[in-house]
């Protein structure tokens, strides 16, 4: 078809040429992009003229011109516009676009659609894909520390894998969810740790970040208010790949790296070696009250070297109350041994292109990550094609499916005996780590702690693993019906198959009293939404410009689980499973799930594109609250004002953007448990004496109803100074209201709490965001830009305070921050003889060494930054690009949970005690902040829930910076290459913090809490990314 | 057309929101509403497993209730390591320690659920009416038992003032989750207890074992509150009551180590809290305090060991309740308690056994002049464990101390000596101590012989009063 009507035109150019008067020729040509690839569907015009035509699947077009010159007008979305001169004698054209530097026409993501960002009258914070590729973690949350204004996250735990918590704007809730919405190419997914135990596995980590366009994170009410109940907490949006039509691009990048603690080696808290714990060990007993010679004869029954059958360090007693050591025969650092080089490693193949009738996007994915901990470390095989077909210009269908099978190993965390980064700390290092046959030492378990050998369970003894398989799919098909009017259906599965499996071997740990066990969990989570929607564009008048949309959404989540355990193991170390246990019971299974149904409207409306207003709507129903709750309206107006397009900031030299924008709306938070409102009687896991039991565990209350979050928002956006400068400052007040709160109650009810609408608490702030275009010049750029936010926490109503449990450091009282440190006041040590000294009220003006005398209060410190944020800068210089990416926080405190115990001043005996120990009080007139050391401390020195154990998280660190290299193309074609970069990336390489001493990881969970976790990564690695 | 379309579209769209009743209606697999639960007979005794199931708690017959009291007697002396009960065993507790929040919320919690089935209030077939009845009385029981033991380990003991005005417990016979109840006094918790276990004997009709509460249990315990009480005749009535019933009897010596080593009943069992193998008690269990394979926090006192060893090496077989131990050395040398001796924790935890009985008879009667008889009884359990025990011929307090002793070694680490001594007003005297030396001794009274009211507690109930010195 197309061929003979080439063919008649041809015909009927000639015999117009023949007739003609006037001269004509025809223009052709190529029009590609700036890396040569060919454009499709650019417009090309005959400038003066309406004659014109767009480019064809090669970029390639041509265009009949009067006379024997002409100007050709090239334009393409997202790109600047450019004239060409074409003649009679050179007709042929190659045309390279440049893209446009106005971002005024970039397209950004919403809910349920997407839209022109000059249009927003939202908060709303996109990062593209450059931002997320070939990062070295496991998950795509990872990465928006520091890059979003607003939104905090931390990487409290190393472990591969781990759960990620993610704050936008604040804290928004006490007992309910304080987590985003996750919605992956329009489908709430699941996310929130799996685990049965309390260490984290992330189903997030499932998604490979190399096939994500885009991530856009949604703040205001006006944006996230089309998810109406599941809003409140903000909406991080993610969007995958899909192939452009045009030639095959062919993608494959390597990367590979090291890794270690992000804290130095100088900082980090070690364990004792063998000579310090022998000697705070004869201490710790003669200030008990024994004679060295008592405490030696301890020490050589405690600690004997199984190899020579002595004792593991000699000890003499030199009779007046000192003594010596002499040989030490086991020294073993567990902490160390504990530690390596974990190896990162991350592949990715992909193919892109397409047609106008058909896109693709295929890719294939490995990704592994060792964590610097022996025994910690995550692999994923994932797979993603994306097709979208447009049978006919009205109808299009699309798919995107992708599959990953996600595998961690892990370790305990807490103060659990079975958790190697406490326990490593507590064995002393005068235990053998291997026996005289070859085996993981396990002689201590008589008196030390169960036995556990951390380094035995971490290399293969034990074996603590998750595995997650899982398949998103999503469907959908659209059609427009009339001009601007289009009914769009879309179905997606989201199937998550969980399994975890705990493995204790029988010689040591927690296995040894059942000849090992072994216990076992599946969780098959069957996730399915429907969304229809009908949209609706239409501009009346040339001026008023309207945009509607309407729609139906169901959603169903079910999570059916089967947990099996067995213990009774054979000996032989090979044999896990449990149809290896001679005894398998008990099992059990569960069935749980919620379901949401949901109508939703939004209209955008602007008038010549300079006044915008919008206004969206929710009702929706949730099987999470009672008959009486079960339904809830959500809403939001938002209004913008581009003071660029009026006349008298058109055409100004300074302003190339500036708009001022507001918003309020109300969303809801039905993070709760899925049956929270019904009073139960239970019947999991009651039994007795061989017979099914139930049991009144569920208070239940039928009046629950959602927090309600009501969020004002003023910003105003600008870009100056040819776009070389250009920001968003932004003003922010959530309130949230109906708060959900476990609210204790008096036990003697048989309950401690009751779930209650309850209290209100607001967050309030400013975020500043500027980036900086400092040079821009042919072979040189170089830009900065960065974000800081300033967020407030107040809990505004409360009726009564109360504590966040038992010995806990929080207190939520009304007109506080809800993590302001309510404890007991640390004064230090008593130089005279070495006992601890509290404050005894808030006054912090008399001290006592006697906690009856002593009260806690708040402290004025919060596990809330004053401010946080970060900072990034780009360089390039002809084929090289340096990137950098700081990200900090100022005057958040953390505390140390396990430090009672590892820092206890030997309250648990015989149990050793890292390095800070060596600070410790031993004379009268000794200044330190270490107390007196002795075996089976009454003094309350390591109380729970004081200031003692408080450290300073204020820190700037080095998240990312990258040297990067693109090799020359005019190299690279020789081989057949379009692109190629290498580069080396280092994550985590610099911290600094305020506290020059601070031995723990200024990156904590969000209250500030560290829990002996995998250490946090510093990883170097290079990688290479060449596209064909 | 279009236009029908669109219209058809659009309805489709806001139509369907009102069909999907359905799919928002998802109710819990394993649970139903309070009113639902219990219908017949059998949901009954459904949710009644659940009462026993709370027994089984590791705050409650599980571990503390029981191993608590005995760290804070002269029965048990610290290992090196002991970490769980060290506060209490030093008397250097305090209101946040998780040992009294746990007894205090988990106590309470049996509570609750007990109040289930008593207040369930179901209409049932008269055929089945006995069977209603028996598992009421046995709620009873258990409320009873209950209150009892809380105000045992959160109240000074019956007879500390004199008319036994001093706080007790709250008392809650009815569920009200807005209830911030005031303490009612030592007399007012033991006239509850006693008129609930009166209740559970008038409703319970069969006995269903030693797994559950029976007439003989209830009974039983009724003896040991009335001998609290120093209702001596009372308490001897009770006593017989139970000795005499066809339901009761003594283990004999030739099976009573064994019945002790082995996993089912304990001897003598008129109630036992049952753990099966199943019930994957691992760690949390009461004899993996003592025993080398679990935690082996607590070793027996040489107070306690020396008197039964006096006896001659091996001639009381309760001698064989202990065992060596070759790594504890020094103080802590050379033995270990071995009473609960399963790695598993299938031991089941005595409540109240028949042997007390004869030795609260003993009591009684030495208390009301009958010597021969209490003689008589005190012999019966002497001579099953030592047969060749030479005959008493003591009286007054010469004979109360036999008895005293005895019931020492039979109810050794079940959960008795602290209260023993409370009630006679002594001090608990640590010869054997591996405690800081301040508390080897500790005098009568003290406030430290009682558990504070939990933190939790004080802070969610403006009502409730804490005891003094917490």
């Amino acid at each position: 078809m197309k061929r003979i009507f080439s063919k008649l035109l041809v015909l009927v150019m000639f015999l117009l040429g023949v007739q003609a008067v006037q001269a004509q020729f025809t223009a052709s040509g190529t029009i590609t992009d700036q890396s040569g690839e060919p454009l499709i569907g650019a417009t090309v015009l005959v400038k003066g003229t309406v004659r014109g035509t767009t480019t064809d699947i090669d970029g390639s077009f041509s265009v009949r011109v009067d006379g024997n010159t002409a100007t050709l007008v090239v334009s393409y979305t997202g790109y600047q516009d450019q004239e060409v001169q074409v003649t009679a004698a050179s007709p042929n054209i190659t045309v390279s676009m440049a893209e446009s530097v106005e971002q005024l026409s970039e397209v950004v993501v919403v809910g349920y659609g997407e839209t022109r960002k000059e249009s927003l009258t939202g908060a709303v914070t996109t990062l593209r894909s450059d931002k997320l590729e070939a990062v070295p973690l496991a998950s795509v949350e990872q990465t928006l520390q520091g890059n979003v204004a607003g939104l905090q996250s931390n990487m409290g735990n190393g472990q591969p894998g781990a759960n990620v918590e993610i704050r936008i704007r604040g804290q928004g809730s006490i007992s309910a969810s304080s987590e985003p919405l996750y919605v992956i190419d329009g489908i709430p997914v699941i996310s929130g740790s799996l685990t049965s135990q309390t260490e984290t596995s992330n189903p997030l980590a499932t998604l490979n970040p190399n096939d994500i366009e885009n991530v856009t994170v949604l703040k205001d009410a006006s944006a996230t208010a089309i998810y109406g109940s599941r809003a409140a907490n903000g909406v991080i949006l993610i969007t995958t790949k899909s192939g452009k039509a045009g030639k095959a691009k062919v993608r494959f990048t390597a990367q590979v790296g090291a890794n270690d603690w992000a804290v130095s080696d100088k900082k980090r808290l070690r364990g004792l070696t063998a000579e310090e714990y022998t000697n705070l060990y004869i201490e710790g007993w003669v200030n008990n009250g024994e004679t060295v010679q008592q405490a030696i004869d301890r020490f050589n029954n405690d600690f004997p070297d199984p190899f020579s059958g002595q004792p593991a360090v000699d000890i003499t007693d030199n009779g007046n109350g000192t003594w010596n050591l002499g040989e030490i025969r086991v020294d073993s650092r567990w902490i160390d041994e504990l530690t390596r080089t974990g190896i990162n490693q991350d592949y990715n193949l992909s193919v892109s292109g397409g047609t106008d009738a058909i896109q693709y996007f295929a890719s294939g994915g490995y990704f592994k990550q060792e964590s610097p901990i022996i025994g910690s470390d995550l692999d994923r095989y994932s797979t993603r094609v994306n097709l979208t077909a447009s049978p006919s210009d009205r109808f299009k269908i699309s798919n995107n499916l992708t599959l990953s099978r996600t595998q961690q190993n892990g370790l305990n965390d807490g103060t659990r005996w079975a958790a190697p980064m406490y326990l490593g700390y507590l064995l002393a290092p005068t235990i053998p780590i291997i026996d005289p046959t070859g085996q993981y030492y396990a002689d201590h378990k008589s008196f030390f702690m169960g036995g556990n050998n951390p380094v035995g369970a971490q290399s293969g003894d034990d074996t603590q693993e998750w595995t997650m398989i899982r398949i998103i799919d999503n469907l959908s098909a659209s059609y427009e019906l009339l001009e601007g009017l289009t009914f769009r259906t879309a179905w997606a599965f989201d199937l998550l198959n969980f399994q975890e499996f705990y493995f204790r071997n029988a010689r040591y740990g927690d296995g040894r009293g059942s000849n090992g066990f072994g216990q076992e969990t599946t969780d098959n989570q069957t996730n399915w939404i429907g969304t229809q929607t009908l949209s609706y564009n239409k501009t009346f008048s040339e001026s008023h410009n309207f945009d509607f949309l309407l729609g139906y959404e169901a959603q169903k989540s079910q999570s059916r689980r089967v947990w099996t355990y067995g213990e009774q193991f054979p000996p032989n170390p090979n044999l896990r499973t449990l149809n290896n246990a001679a005894q398998s019971d008990p099992s059990s299974s569960s069935l749980t799930g919620y379901a949401f149904e949901s109508i939703f409207g939004r209209v955008n409306y602007n008038y010549q594109y300079k006044y915008y207003f919008s206004a969206s709507v929710r009702r929706d129903g949730s099987s999470r609250f009672g008959l009486d709750n079960r339904y809830g309206t959500f809403w939001s107006v938002g209004a913008s004002w581009r003071l660029d397009q009026e006349p008298f900031l058109q055409g100004s030299e300074f302003f190339q953007e500036l708009k001022l924008r507001s918003s309020y709306g109300v969303t809801g938070n039905a993070g709760i448990g899925n049956f929270d409102h019904l009073p139960q009687i239970s019947f999991s896991g009651i039994d007795y004496n061989g017979q099914p039991g139930g049991a009144f565990l569920e208070i239940g209350n039928s009046a629950l109803t959602w927090e309600q979050n009501n969020s004002f928002n003023i910003g105003v956006d600008f870009a100056v100074l040819d776009n070389n400068l250009s920001g968003t400052i932004e003003y922010f007040n959530r309130e949230s209201e109906n708060l959900l709160l476990n609210v204790p109650i008096s036990r003697t009810t048989g309950f401690t709490s009751a779930t209650r609408n309850f209290g209100s608490m607001r967050n309030s702030g400013i975020e500043f965001t500027l980036n900086a275009a400092i040079i821009n010049a042919q072979d040189v750029s170089w830009s900065i830009g960065g974000n800081i936010s300033f967020i407030k926490n107040e809990i505004t109503k409360l009726d009564e305070p109360f504590l966040a449990g038992d010995y806990s450091r929080f207190r939520r009282e009304e007109g506080r921050d809800y993590n302001e440190y309510y404890v007991y006041g640390w004064a230090g040590v008593n130089p005279d003889d070495g006992a601890p000294l509290f404050y005894t009220d808030a006054t912090e003006t008399t001290t006592s060494s006697d906690i009856g005398d002593i009260e806690r209060y708040y402290i004025g410190k919060s596990g809330n930054p004053d401010f946080f944020g970060g900072v990034s800068t780009n360089f390039t210089f002809k084929g090289f690009s340096l990137d950098a990416q700081f990200t900090y926080t100022w005057n958040n405190w953390l505390y140390d949970g396990p430090a009672w115990v590892v820092q206890g001043d030997g309250r648990f005996s015989p149990r050793s005690q890292t390095s800070l120990v060596l600070d410790r009080w031993q004379n009268p007139g000794d200044e330190t902040d270490v107390p007196k050391f002795f075996w089976g401390n009454r003094t309350n020195s390591n109380l729970q829930g004081s200031s003692r154990y408080l450290l300073d998280g204020t820190h700037i660190r080095l998240r990312n910076l990258t040297l990067a290299y693109n090799l020359p193309s005019s190299l690279m074609s020789k081989v057949n290459i379009s692109s190629a970069r290498v580069y080396v990336r280092g994550i985590n390489l610099l911290t600094w913090t305020r506290d020059p001493d601070l031995y723990a990881d200024p990156e904590a969970a969000i209250n500030g809490y560290i829990n002996s976790p995998v250490p946090n990564l510093k990883t170097i690695s290079f990688g290479i990314d060449i596209g064909f | 057309m279009k236009k029908l379309q669109i219209i058809l579209l659009v309805a489709i769209i806001t139509g369907l929101s009102s069909c999907g009743e359905d799919l928002l209606n998802i109710n819990p697999s394993s649970a139903l509403p309070p009113d639902a639960a219990i219908q017949t007979v059998s949901d009954m005794e459904t949710v009644m497993v659940g009462v026993y199931t709370q027994l089984q708690d590791a705050d409650l017959y599980g571990r503390y209730f029981i191993l608590t009291p005995d760290v804070m007697s002269d029965d048990v002396k610290q290992n090196a390591s002991a970490n769980r009960a060290k506060e209490w065993a030093e008397y250097g507790g305090f209101r946040e320690h998780f040992i009294p929040s746990g007894i205090w919320t988990e106590g309470y919690e049996a509570i609750l659920r007990a109040n289930t089935i008593i207040n369930s209030d179901i209409e049932v077939p008269a055929t089945v009416q006995d069977f209603a009845n028996q598992l009421t009385g046995e709620a009873y029981g258990i409320r009873a038992l209950m209150h009892f033991d809380m105000v045992r380990i959160f109240a000074q003991h019956y007879g500390f003032t004199s008319d036994n005005s001093h706080p007790g417990i709250p008392i809650v016979t009815e569920f009200d989750q807005a209830a911030e109840p005031t303490r009612a006094s030592v007399q007012a918790v033991y006239a509850q207890v006693i008129s609930d276990f009166q209740q559970a004997i008038s409703l319970m009709n069969e006995n269903r074992g030693a797994g559950y509460m029976s007439i003989e249990a209830a009974k039983a315990l009724l003896a040991r509150v009335y001998l609290y009480q120093s209702n001596w005749a009372q308490a001897e009535a009770m006593a017989t009551e139970v000795i005499n019933s066809p339901n009761t009897s003594l283990t004999s010596g030739d099976s009573y180590v064994s019945t002790w080593m082995s996993n089912g009943f304990s001897p003598d069992a008129i109630f036992d809290v049952v753990n099966l193998v199943s019930d994957n008690v691992g760690s949390d269990a009461l004899g993996r305090m003592y025993i080398n394979e679990g935690y082996g926090d607590y070793l027996p006192s040489k107070d306690l060991t020396d008197i039964i060893y006096a006896r001659g090496d091996t001639s009381d077989i309760r001698a064989q309740l202990f065992k060596e131990d070759p790594t504890l050395a020094g103080v802590y040398a050379p033995i270990r308690v071995n009473k609960f001796p399963q790695i598993d924790g299938s031991d089941n935890t005595p409540v109240v056994r028949l042997a007390e009985m004869y030795l609260i008879r003993a009591e009684a009667r030495a208390m009301t002049g009958n010597e021969s008889g209490a003689i008589e009884d005190l012999m019966t359990i002497r001579m099953r464990a030592w047969p060749d025990a030479p005959a008493v011929t003591a009286s007054g307090q010469d004979l109360l101390d036999e008895i005293e002793e005895e019931k020492r070694i039979e109810l050794m680490y079940e959960g008795h000596r602290l209260w023993e001594l409370m009630r006679k007003k002594r001090d608990v005297v640590r010869g054997d101590c591996t405690a800081p030396a301040d508390v080897c001794t500790i005098t009568y009274p003290n406030d430290r012989f009682i558990l504070p009211i939990p933190d939790a507690e004080m802070n969610a109930n403006p009502n409730i009063a804490q005891n003094p010195d917490y």
